[in-house]
């Protein structure tokens, strides 16, 4: 039992971390390093499930097109 | 130059598909739930939450069996592209199907747990060391995130967001899922009192998921065969290779240098390829940097303009320039170096229709 309740509180602090990947992403950083998600709105709230299931690779992505980014100006 | 994200692009094909997908599950759920107990044996009835929960199960199977089947199926048989295109709907209707099953499943069964659901869920049978009553949940709920991670990222953006390498690499877990769905099938239902439909689908499903994606391998490394077999003859007779048919843009060439004076233009235009000298007969301007307008190219220095298809100038004028054949092979495509008299037609090479 003891086990069961480590995962599921694993599983739900993964995903309070991931809400605040979607807030911190979909308010700062989309329109960052996608130009079409500029000025789109209605459909970045179907991006929040996405989000807090895979953020790590998010922010890994996130970071690596800012650096792109970086690397062309 | 971008296209805005819509929350579900829709148009009339894609609404089609997903009324036909909707009646369809609607139906076999009814039939599942309301019209099969009239069926079964009265000596084991079978309670109302557990039927919902083996159709809403089952449903995600055979879901799930589908859209595996859909992808070497477009490969076998274009006409099955369709599906191919419209998969996405389908993908999250069958996450959406397996989350009710799940949902009825932790009604039924620990709705009632002096713990927590979940954790009732987790640490009923922790019995991973035998394969007679394995805790066959837990390749349920595998499944299940995999299901959900899918059909979270299955818009769009996600494609462009993550890369294609990464995406694709990301949506090939569906093969993990169906894998972990039959060892929950096998673990799970199939231990039960024994039930030849339900075993005989579950082997159907696994025969013709292995044997489609078995049989597509086998003709894809056939046709590889036979391509470099074509390409090595076609060689063989003086024939060069041009390059990739993904190296040319759309309305636009790719120049093939054969020798010092010769170079030779191969546009990619309206689905087809045509190849012309690089040269126009005017003042030797490469043709190779115009544009395509209406299956002409028209000369970038001072505008004379050719048809593509026989390298004439057209009507009143006169003008003409050399043509060649090509052959595409899979995505390779080739050249014939001897050029044709100028104004030779060549039926252009259709991109679509090649072999």
């Amino acid at each position: 039992m003891q086990t069961a309740e480590f995962l599921i509180d694993i599983g739900r602090y993964y995903l309070y971390a991931g809400g605040a990947v979607a807030v911190l992403f979909l308010v700062i950083g989309i329109e960052r390093v996608e130009p079409s998600a500029q000025e789109s709105y209605a459909f970045r709230p179907l991006l929040i499930p996405g989000i807090c299931l895979i953020w790590p690779l998010v922010l890994y992505r996130w970071f690596h097109l800012e650096r792109e980014k970086e690397a062309e100006e | 130059m971008s296209v805005q994200y819509m929350p579900v692009l829709w148009n009339r094909n894609k609404i089609f598909y997903d009324a036909v997908l909707l009646i369809a599950v609607g139906l076999y759920l009814f039939v599942f739930i309301r019209v099969a107990p009239a069926f079964e044996d009265v000596s084991k009835p079978i309670d109302g939450a557990i039927l919902r929960m083996r159709a809403f199960g089952s449903c995600a199977f055979l879901m799930l069996t589908i859209i595996l089947c859909i992808g070497p199926l477009a490969r076998l048989d274009r006409r099955f592209l369709p599906l191919l295109y419209n998969r996405r709907h389908f993908g999250v209707l069958t996450a959406g199907i397996a989350a009710v099953h799940a949902n009825y499943v932790l009604g039924w069964y620990f709705n009632f747990s002096p713990t927590d659901k979940y954790a009732a869920l987790l640490s009923s049978n922790t019995s991973y060391g035998q394969v007679l009553g394995f805790p066959f949940e837990s390749l349920g709920i595998a499944a299940l995130l995999i299901l959900f991670v899918l059909a979270a990222t299955s818009h769009d953006f996600w494609l462009s967001f993550l890369g294609a390498p990464i995406w694709k690499a990301l949506h090939m877990s569906i093969y993990a899922a169906y894998a972990f769905v039959v060892l929950h099938v096998a673990f799970g239902a199939l231990q039960g009192p024994a039930d030849p439909i339900f075993t005989g689908v579950v082997a159907a499903s696994v025969v013709l998921v292995c044997g489609l994606h078995f049989m597509t391998g086998r003709m894809e490394a056939a046709r590889e065969r036979g391509e470099e077999t074509a390409k090595a003859s076609l060689q063989e007779n003086g024939w060069v290779v041009a390059g990739d048919l993904d190296d040319i843009d759309e309305d636009c060439a790719k120049v093939v240098t054969l020798n010092e004076d010769e170079r030779v233009a191969i546009f990619k235009y309206d689905g087809k390829l045509s190849a012309i000298t690089n040269a126009c007969a005017h003042q030797n301007g490469p043709l190779g940097e115009g544009k395509v307008l209406w299956g002409c190219i028209t000369c970038p220095w001072h505008g004379y303009q050719y048809n593509l298809a026989d390298g004439r100038a057209p009507a009143p004028f006169t003008e003409k320039i050399s043509t060649y054949r090509l052959k595409l092979i899979g995505s390779t495509v080739l050249l014939d170096p001897n050029a044709l008299p100028p104004g030779t037609h060549v039926d252009p090479v259709e991109i679509g229709g090649a072999a």
